[in-house]
């Protein structure tokens, strides 16, 4: 029998613990409706999206969205006479190595992906047994991740941090009267293999280290010591490393305060339109780094292998905005060139046969040019693709490439020094934990 | 209700969380048995440091602790060969010698002076391990870390087994923990942090006690390292820094530290909500937004901590049980 005092209709705490319910069941129980029965192959993103190591993370994220819908809308991938849609699945691993095994697990076991793209660093240690368990293809940023047993781990894009010898060779080049730099960077495993780079590169270009390399804790929020520091030797070059952009701006903040007249020379210099909006056009002129802007006409060179790399750009800008161009951008979408070329190649989304096509004869097409599979001195594995890279310079608040430099041949001449300062920095693939 | 009935509902709801929790892992996709795992670790990290909350003083410094236990228990295995089930233990044991030792500057210190110096030597013990490349293996860590060996067919790589063995360690850990706060020493911790100098008057030696509750917080979160380590095969010192303690102060703040289960309320809400939910719903990148948005909301409507809310369900529930009887009884109609 009805009762006459309750009211019609539902209760709101019936609303809400039922809204509750229904919501708990949609986002973890039920499995995604998929309308259609297009062939889709997936591919892992698995990077920190938040937190201070995001900027090299989500950009590329982004950039793989723009990729993946040029590619599906010209058709897919052809793999065993079929064509395949590209979709992304991407998870956060907030630069932890725990959540990135975590990651790996939803994305190898629960999402059946073929392939995983990650920064590396810290995240990759807790992701390798998983990943040896299961066979899976695994794309790093960071070569100093690789060794002798991380044969399925590939790092076809990034050199880090080899590429930025070719920086201060152009520097030395262009400017021979700065002879005194410094160093600073973050006490990580980012920051370290990085340094021994630039040392050898300054050694090499015969210019004068004029005091240690400053190492920073990472959970350094007040740069104003460390450039007070870094100012107080009387440089003309102040490296500031493979600094965080949460670091970069702040360091040329304080550079500017403290009215540093000399080059600043950087890995990175992502969103640097807002450094300048803290600085002055004038005191960013002449900044080097080495991640071009995909709107640069040098792009169009004939030895540039990224398609399309001025629509990507303006793809790129429209959809997300010009400032969030940042140096991981087009990393990953570049990355997956390599890899839909060799399934293409193999006839087959299997990691191992993919790896087979894309290593087949010791050769490859970087983004920036042929290069070679190479590493096995400095990583104990040939498992890095390196060619040319780009040496970049900003000119009246834009960033232009100069000229594009062969990482290569700085080798065949300096090798020596770059063993001896991975090594006293303890950086020798055979030298970690 | 009589003590004998409070005693039986007590065992029937630590029985019927225990079947619970043992039927959990074949409930859950392989990345949310990964996500338990660690869980579970951090319900031992967090239960730990709030036994160190009891003599009043919170720390800034026991993730460091943690980090102890894991370093060590790594090298132990890694380096000295010793076996991981005793390694865990060395490790374990390392975190509370370290915490002997802190205790002579750090107890000098009361208040917000201890929680600074607190800091102040967790990250004396953070830049140790970033300094030494040998045996630290500096800022990238130590690597390849021996995982726990297996048991006749049973792989602790599968995060269901390691979830079984965490299970007991921690479930142990707790007990431990638990029957030490029911003890004189958990009496005394109390009276520490409400009346130290009344109790230093009765003859309590309040620095020894302070001690012994720093040491034991020290090797229980040692132990939780040396679970993590060895799972997750990989320790580094950024693992193990201020942002990593923000986190269990916001699980021990979020669920409330004047019970037991206060802490572990809070620690598995917040972790359900940010790696299940939030990812599940999509929100990936915005999720630290909305994780503050939660703990505002909670510190702002339950400053007592969701612990609150139990109390509350349960007067509730005893109200509405004994409602009709009292309203027939003043003759309404219901």
């Amino acid at each position: 029998m009805n009762n006459p005092t309750r009211k019609r209709g539902m209760h709101r705490r019936d609303f809400l613990s039922s809204t509750a319910a229904i919501t708990l069941m949609a986002t973890t129980s039920w499995p995604k409706v998929v309308f259609g029965a297009e062939e889709t192959v997936k591919i892992g993103f698995l990077a920190p999206l938040t937190g201070p190591v995001s900027a090299w993370g989500k950009p590329g994220l982004d950039g793989c969205q723009i990729w993946a819908d040029w590619v599906n809308q010209a058709g897919g991938i052809m793999v065993g006479g079929q064509s395949h849609k590209v979709e992304f699945i991407g998870y956060d691993n907030e630069y932890d190595a725990g959540k990135a095994r975590t990651g790996a697990a939803k994305l190898i076991k629960e999402d059946g992906v073929k392939f995983i793209m990650m920064l590396g660093g810290d995240t990759w240690p807790g992701v390798q047994p998983l990943a040896a368990n299961e066979n899976m293809l695994v794309s790093t940023l960071l070569p100093s991740d690789l060794t002798p047993e991380t044969d399925m781990l590939i790092a076809p894009c990034e050199v880090h941090p080899i590429y930025n010898v070719t920086g201060v060779q152009w520097l030395a080049e262009n400017y021979p009267d700065k002879k005194r730099a410094v160093i600073c960077a973050q006490d990580d495993a980012l920051g370290k293999p990085s340094v021994a780079t630039y040392l050898a590169a300054f050694e090499a270009a015969g210019i004068e280290v004029v005091d240690e390399p400053l190492f920073f804790d990472p959970a350094t929020t007040d740069f104003a010591p460390v450039m007070t520091r870094l100012l107080s030797s009387d440089p003309d070059i102040l490296c500031l490393d493979t600094s965080y952009a949460d670091y970069v701006h702040p360091l040329c903040e304080q550079a500017f305060q403290q009215d540093f007249k000399g080059t600043i020379i950087s890995c990175t210099a992502d969103f640097y339109p807002k450094i300048i909006e803290k600085t002055s056009k004038e005191f960013m002129e002449g900044f080097i780094f080495q991640f071009p802007d995909f709107d640069d006409p040098a792009l169009n060179a004939d030895q540039v292998n990224f398609p399309r790399p001025n629509e990507f750009y303006a793809e790129y800008a429209n959809r997300y905005g010009e400032a969030e161009w940042g140096a991981v951008s087009w990393e990953y979408a570049s990355i997956m060139d390599l890899w839909a070329d060799a399934a293409i190649k193999a006839d087959s989304f299997e990691p191992a046969d993919v790896l087979t096509a894309m290593k087949d004869g010791g050769t490859g097409k970087h983004a920036f040019g042929d290069a070679d599979w190479w590493g096995e001195e400095l990583f104990g594995i040939n498992n890095a693709l390196v060619g040319d890279w780009p040496v970049v310079v900003i000119e009246d608040g834009k960033a232009v490439i100069k000229e594009y430099k062969s990482i290569p041949a700085w080798w065949a001449q300096h090798k020596d020094l770059l063993i001896k300062h991975f090594t006293d920095l303890g950086q020798m693939w055979n030298q970690r934990g | 209700m009589s003590d004998s009935k409070t005693t039986i509902t007590v065992w029937i709801f630590a029985l019927t969380l225990l079947a619970g929790l043992l039927v959990l892992p074949q409930l859950l996709s392989y990345s949310q048995r990964e996500i338990a795992v660690f869980l579970i670790i951090n319900v031992l990290l967090v239960v730990s440091y709030r036994l160190m909350t009891l003599t009043g003083e919170w720390s800034l410094g026991h993730v460091v602790i943690m980090g102890v236990g894991a370093y060590a228990s790594a090298l132990f295995s890694k380096r000295l060969g010793v076996p991981v089930p005793l390694s865990m233990f060395l490790g374990a044991s390392t975190a509370g010698l370290t915490a002997v030792v802190l205790s002579f500057p750090l107890f000098r210190m009361k208040g917000f002076y201890f929680l600074i110096g607190s800091f102040a030597a967790g990250e004396v013990i953070r830049l140790i391990w970033k300094y030494f490349t040998f045996p630290f293996g500096g800022a990238k860590g130590l690597n390849l870390i021996p995982s726990f060996p297996d048991i006749g067919w049973i792989s602790f790589f599968d995060p269901v087994n390691y979830y079984y063995l965490c299970l007991i360690v921690v479930s142990v850990s707790l007990f431990i923990l638990y029957r030490v706060e029911r003890s004189r020493f958990g009496l005394t911790f109390h009276a520490l942090h409400w009346q130290d100098k009344l109790a230093e008057s009765v003859g309590v030696n309040t620095f020894r006690y302070r001690m012994l509750a720093f040491t034991l917080a020290s090797f229980f979160a040692g132990l939780s390292g040396a679970l993590y380590a060895h799972y997750i095969g990989t320790v580094n010192p950024t693992r193990f820094d201020v942002e990593e303690m923000v986190y269990v102060l916001i699980w021990a703040i979020v669920g409330g530290t004047a019970t037991f289960y206060g802490p572990i309320v809070g620690v598995v809400a917040l972790t359900i909500v940010n790696d299940v939910l939030l990812r599940a719903l999509g929100f990936d990148t915005i999720r630290p937004m909305i994780y503050g948005a939660v703990l505002i909301a909670s510190v702002l409507f339950m400053p007592d901590g969701l612990e609150s809310i139990f109390p509350k369900l349960k007067r509730l529930m005893m109200g509405r049980k004994t409602e009709p009887a009292t309203k027939s009884e003043a003759g309404e109609i219901p």
